[in-house]
């Protein structure tokens, strides 16, 4: 058996020593928990109704009383700031989610198996790999309907097939190995193999990519929404509020867009650090 | 200013009786004098007459427009939208209307005034009852590939117009008032239009307002693009169909020396950029900007921008045949939550004027001011809501395109439908995707149970009417079936009188505020950026820009 199943408890303390060393996982792990409370309880000491509108307030500049100032409907910037966190940080995580699962599960097959399946498999990988990922979405969207619900699936579905080469790989060099060897000898069903003697091999590189994968979404989620595809008004989702107040820049009015910019920025950068952290981690 | 009744006499003896009741109107203060001027071009009386007979009523001389002040030989560089086609059969992109326009002409101009000049006809009449308008053309016009525009020229564009098969956005207006083959050459510089039905302002479907109907040469053979063959100030220079357009003055043009030594439209697929390059001086003006968009420019001491009120609007529509706005009182509950000063003072930052849920927009003469003017009224909507049994509330989405300020408005009418419990939610689909392909069965807009729609300016509200709002309407998006309102909307169209236009006009806007199959908040204006020290600038509500008397200071 290996390293991790043999002393599961001591390679658990290990990496989270390595974690806890890290300067990046843990500056990640601050920035995210950050956003994570405000998605949670942000609504509960933001100082508006980040819907709220006060059309003849529009556009005000930052000031004491609105800190980051009004958007073009006179909506405070720095409430719809705090609260935009919530669906970016629910679709994103949701996808990326959808995403791990279904492509761990085709890059456990294709790797195990290998021949025609890993053939086709891969073939079609490939074939959707080359296609740029924006323009899929977009096409299902179209498609399915503007909603939650399809942008998570788009996303995760767009994503599946990246996590499942890196799954497969990890799966090649594995199924030589000795305890996959025992594991036949036992007479164990190929799903048992894959699911329960491989699978936890190979997760190191399984999260490391889901976290990557994580900073897609996010960014994914908000090109679409950017874009008119994703999340629909009055959300105070961030990408769509800059693809509403973009125009407002040359006038002047940077803090309609400035903020939600920053913390687009700010939360990929955060999920960054926590795949740096992870990476660091797990090859130590 | 005394009155010369001798010679308002004078004056008015050589007019019919149809234009000696409108001469009535304005001299007993009926009809004011931007209604006289405006009304007085429809029914073909000329500008410098109209000025004659208001001095000798003694209400003073009419505006004249002038050139002073601007230097000949600039060039005069226009940012506007890529157009899509440039046949002017077909036209209907605005960076298409905006080009076509350099070189070709009208039988009549929709001044920014509103008032109605002469181009290439120099007088009009109509017959007793409106069926048939007679058109005298200019003179001496030529186009740019030589030969004299005459009246077999014009024929063959509304032949050509008229026809079924054409294809034309034309066809919105002519279709069941001018057949192929009812437009007829009298000689060559005369000819008339024989109308289905009476038409009081059919002079404003033969002017730029309808920017199909550019006279082209008989021998028209759907080249455009590559002959640009018109009558227009300015003849091609260079088109490049993703990058831009260049014109220089036509030399034998008929009217007033053309100013401008080149003039160069510079193309754009959004208006962001167009703002920053006017920002940058790389262009001197923008074709259009919508308020949200202006807000942008509005502060900036190096430009200016030009304001032309106009019939333009965003109208909300609900479907009047299927639940829940099958109740008219759930529809006007929906209108008085809407606090239409609210949208013109913070959404439009002014440019706008309110509107009162008919197309009657306040700069039509013939909209009747007596109308009492829906405001907001949340008790009474809750009232409403009440007596048709939806007092609870009820969900229900509005679908609109993103354009322009409409998600702005969307989000806005959100909220304020909300403190009478519907719960509205928004769905915005891009342009294409929510026209379809403008029919029934196959198009958001015209499909769902509540939906958004932007309706650019017209001189007159017969398309707003007969298109969007009558029982065979090809854009019913409201599916609005009323009988007293189609016959109040063809006897409305048919009237030559501007006082029994106003009339029936009260009637229409009294039904629609009863029946409210739409909400109809403000009128825009037409927003024209410009870079101070540019002069002569003549843009107007259609997104048509004049550029002939063009220069800068």
């Amino acid at each position: 058996m290996t390293s991790i199943a043999a002393a599961p408890h001591a390679r658990r303390k290990e990496l989270l020593a390595a974690l806890l060393r890290s300067g990046s996982f843990l500056t990640g792990v601050i920035i995210v928990l950050f956003w994570i409370a405000c998605a949670l309880f942000g609504r509960h000491f933001v100082p508006y109704d980040p819907l709220a509108e006060d059309i003849l307030d529009s556009l005000a500049q930052p000031s004491a009383q609105h800190w980051f100032g009004t958007d073009p409907l006179g909506r405070d910037i720095f409430s719809r700031f705090i609260v935009g966190s919530r669906d970016i940080l629910t679709v994103a995580p949701l996808a990326t989610v959808l995403g791990t699962l279904i492509g761990t599960a085709l890059g456990l097959l294709t790797g195990y198996f290998r021949g025609i399946v890993d053939d086709v498999v891969s073939r079609l990988f490939e074939a959707f790999m080359a296609m740029p990922t924006i323009i899929v979405a977009l096409l299902a969207i179209v498609a399915l309907g503007t909603s939650k619900t399809t942008v998570i699936i788009v996303i995760g579905l767009a994503f599946a097939p990246s996590i499942a080469r890196t799954v497969r790989s990890a799966v090649l060099s594995e199924r030589e190995l000795d305890y996959v060897a025992a594991a036949k000898l036992r007479r164990e069903n190929a799903a048992h193999i894959m699911f329960v003697e491989i699978l936890p091999n190979v997760l190191p590189p399984v999260v490391v990519e889901s976290t990557v994968r994580l900073s897609y979404a996010i960014f994914g989620v908000a090109t679409l929404s950017f874009l008119g595809f994703g999340l629909q008004p009055p959300s105070p989702d961030w990408g769509l509020s800059i693809s509403a107040n973009y125009g407002m820049i040359a006038g002047g009015y940077w803090w309609t867009v400035l903020f939600d910019a920053l913390a687009i920025a700010s939360l990929v950068i955060g999920v960054n650090l926590i795949a740096d952290g992870l990476h660091g981690a797990l090859d130590a | 200013m005394p009155r010369n009744s001798d010679l308002l006499s004078s004056l008015r003896s050589r007019l019919t009786p149809l234009e000696n009741h409108l001469i009535d109107g304005y001299v007993d203060g009926r009809v004011n004098r931007r209604e006289f001027l405006r009304h007085g071009s429809v029914l073909g009386l000329s500008l410098p007459l109209l000025g004659r007979l208001s001095l000798a009523a003694g209400l003073g001389a009419v505006p004249t427009m002038a050139r002073a002040g601007v230097q000949p030989g600039a060039t005069i560089r226009v940012g506007c939208a890529t157009p899509v086609s440039m046949d002017p059969v077909r036209l209907g992109s605005p960076g298409g209307v905006l080009l076509v326009m350099q070189v070709g002409e009208f039988l009549c101009i929709n001044e920014p005034d509103r008032v109605l000049s002469p181009c290439l006809a120099t007088s009009w009449k109509p017959n007793q009852d409106g069926t048939v308008w007679t058109f005298v053309l200019r003179k001496g016009v030529k186009f740019h590939s030589g030969g004299e525009m005459k009246a077999d020229d014009v024929v063959a564009t509304f032949d050509r117009l008229a026809d079924p098969n054409s294809a034309s956005p034309a066809l919105s207006a002519f279709r069941g008032i001018l057949q192929k083959g009812a437009t007829r050459k009298l000689d060559d510089y005369t000819i008339e239009f024989h109308l289905d039905s009476p038409i009081g302002n059919f002079p404003y479907l033969v002017s730029s307002d309808n920017y199909n109907t550019v006279i082209l040469p008989a021998s028209y053979a759907g080249d455009f693009e590559t002959t640009w063959d018109g009558t227009g100030p300015f003849k091609i220079e260079k088109f490049d169909r993703r990058r831009g357009a260049s014109f220089v003055p036509f030399e034998d043009y008929w009217g007033p020396k053309t100013l401008p030594a080149r003039t160069e439209f510079v193309f754009y697929d959004d208006i962001q950029p167009q703002i920053l390059a006017l920002q940058g001086g790389q262009i001197d003006v923008i074709n259009t900007a919508s308020a949200l968009d202006s807000v942008a420019l509005m502060n900036d001491p190096a430009i200016d921008i030009l304001a032309i009120k106009s019939s333009g609007h965003m109208s909300i529509h609900m479907r009047c045949d299927i639940e829940p706005f099958n109740d008219p009182r759930i529809r006007r509950a929906v209108a008085l939550c809407i606090d239409r000063e609210k949208l013109v003072k913070g959404l439009m930052k002014g440019q706008a004027i309110i509107g009162n849920d008919s197309p009657f927009a306040p700069i039509y003469p013939s909209t009747d001011p007596t109308v009492p003017q829906r405001m907001r009224d949340v008790a009474q909507a809750k009232e409403l809501m009440k007596a048709a049994g939806m007092e609870k509330g009820f969900q229900a989405k509005i679908t609109l395109p993103k354009q322009s300020e409409l998600p702005a408005y969307a989000q806005l009418v959100q909220a304020w439908v909300k403190e009478i419990g519907i719960d509205l939610q928004l769905q915005v689909l891009d342009w294409k995707s929510y026209a379809g392909d403008a029919k029934y069965g196959s198009s958001p807009w015209l499909d769902v149970p509540m939906g958004m729609m932007t309706w650019g300016n017209r001189g007159v509200p017969n398309v707003y009417l007969a298109s969007s709002l009558m029982s065979t309407g090809t854009w019913n998006s409201a599916h609005f079936k009323n009988e007293q309102f189609d016959t109040l909307t063809k006897g409305y169209i048919a009237a030559l009188d501007l006082e029994a236009q106003r009339a029936t006009a009260g009637k229409i806007q009294r039904l629609m505020l009863e029946e409210t199959p739409g909400v109809y908040a403000y009128f825009w204006s037409y927003l024209s950026p410009v870079k101070k020290g540019v002069v002569g600038v003549k843009p107007n509500a259609m997104g048509q820009l004049f550029l002939q008397g063009a220069g800068k200071a």
